[in-house]
């Protein structure tokens, strides 16, 4: 079902902004601030029910050495990842994680469903609807997961649960690479080895992701600028 | 009191079910404000709705499958309970959290996994976990209106260059992902080519048989195959 016939026309910016963007920063906003205010809520749980609190040396500890691994992700992720799915699906993502296995590939099929071309107002209200639906999906298979404890992953014949935690998510990746590689063939090999050289020099990744996106985001500029080179209208 | 016992008690679901709640009431709010912007102003119908979100769901099966496979790892080491209190709407991976786990054994003068993990040892986990967190939602609370105005300022309303930006981090996104994974050789090398050239050949087809809905299930099929192709090559070789 592409949605989108010949001639895009895109939302009013004005109407998108009124009904559109300012209520998702309202709610984007104080959700946010909720979910962040609610991660307080196990700690305080159990000190209030079972008098346990952690001490604060092993806190200040621990929380050093999680830092140092959570902090650069904290910035390169919404940057990175923003122009692929706009306010409402950072807001959702940096709720809920799981942005580049789950909800990436979610917002682009999504895109790809309706043929919308990248970076419109549209576009943004599609990767929206596909990122909510990954979050309820999400939400209702992890529930069920942890209910059921075992018992989901023993239905499964051994060699197909290790085919998952093994093959799955680079099978994501390529399936997702080669969706957009449709829809920028010239950007496609030159992606992989912008990321591949830092990869190979052992980068960290919170080097290795921006230069990844900045450095594709710097070769399509100049190929714009240069020789007019922009993606064909209407999602593949 | 058993660490294990009180990891599955009912206070550590509560707190799940809360910080769920959030995460569903704004994935709910923001389904039916796009729906309803793109009905009355973009000319689109409850049946091209429906199609995205189904094509989206397609998309959502395997990926949290195997979040869930992977998710026993954390059952296992820790509970039932605290597994959904962090994955259910955490923002940390499996991995992630197995990490922060080790790491709050380390604050605490213990070994993750070991028998020296106590009480103490968790109480650090719960709290190092989801505090640490807070700088993804915190940030995005602050911070995304900003994300927008650089956009539009680098872009400057130019159509044609907001797809060149979003195809080619996208591409660098998935580019890093894949290239990371390539490196690594053998049944993951041809998962990831596998995929690609799957999903790129499905994406294609869908528009030369004239079935759109094949989108629909294009990434989802080429998943699964891939993995399987994958699985039968490193079983191969």
């Amino acid at each position: 079902m592409a949605a989108e016939k010949k001639g895009f026309v895109d939302i009013e910016p004005k109407v998108f902004e009124d009904e559109y963007v300012k209520p998702v920063h309202k709610v984007g906003f104080w959700t946010c601030l909720g979910i962040s205010v609610a991660m307080f809520v196990p700690p305080l749980l159990l000190y209030l029910i079972y008098g346990v609190f952690a001490p604060w040396e092993a806190i200040g500890a621990g929380m050093a050495l999680a830092l140092t691994y959570a902090v650069p992700f904290f910035f390169i992720e919404p940057i990175s990842y923003y122009p692929v799915y706009g306010d409402a699906g950072n807001y959702m993502s940096m709720t809920t994680g799981n942005v580049s296995n789950l909800r990436l590939p979610c917002a682009a099929v999504a895109q790809a469903v309706a043929g919308v071309p990248e970076g419109t107002r549209k576009g943004a209200a599609i990767a929206a609807i596909g990122i909510a639906v990954s979050v309820l999906a999400g939400v209702t298979g992890v529930f069920i997961g942890s209910l059921t404890g075992g018992w989901i992953t023993a239905q499964f014949p051994g060699w197909l649960t290790e085919a998952f935690k093994q093959y799955l998510l680079p099978a994501v990746w390529g399936a997702v690479f080669g969706q957009f590689a449709l829809r920028g063939p010239v950007y496609a090999l030159p992606a992989l080895i912008i990321a591949g050289i830092p990869l190979m020099l052992g980068l960290k990744a919170y080097f290795t992701i921006p230069i990844a996106v900045f450095g594709t985001i710097l070769l399509g500029w100049a190929l714009y600028k240069w020789r007019n080179i922009a993606p064909s209208e209407g999602g593949d | 009191m058993d660490w294990k016992v009180v990891a599955n008690a009912p206070w550590i679901w509560i707190a799940g079910f809360i910080q769920a709640g959030i995460g569903i009431f704004q994935a709910w709010y923001f389904l039916r404000l796009g729906s309803r912007i793109l009905e009355k102003h973009g000319g689109y119908t409850r049946k091209d709705i429906g199609a995205i979100a189904r094509g989206a769901l397609i998309t959502a099966i395997g990926p949290i499958l195997a979040e869930i496979f992977v998710m026993m790892a954390l059952v296992i080491a820790i509970s039932a309970g605290y597994t959904w209190q962090r994955e259910g709407v955490g923002v940390g991976s499996v991995f992630t959290e197995l990490v922060q786990a080790s790491n709050s054994a380390i604050g605490a003068g213990q070994e993750f996994g070991t028998d020296s993990f106590n009480m103490v040892g968790f109480a650090t986990a719960v709290f190092v976990a989801n505090i640490s967190c807070i700088g993804w939602s915190l940030g995005a609370a602050l911070f995304t209106p900003y994300l927008g105005k650089a956009r539009e300022r680098i872009a400057r309303g130019d159509i044609r260059f907001l797809a060149v930006i979003t195809v080619c981090s996208t591409l660098g996104i998935f580019g890093y992902y894949a290239a990371n994974e390539m490196k690594k050789g053998g049944g993951k090398l041809v998962a990831v080519i596998a995929g690609a050239v799957i999903s790129a050949f499905l994406f294609k087809l869908a528009d030369w048989i004239k079935r759109p809905r094949l989108k629909e299930w294009a990434l989802g099929i080429a998943m699964f195959a891939a993995m399987y192709i994958a699985h039968l090559f490193a079983g191969a070789s």
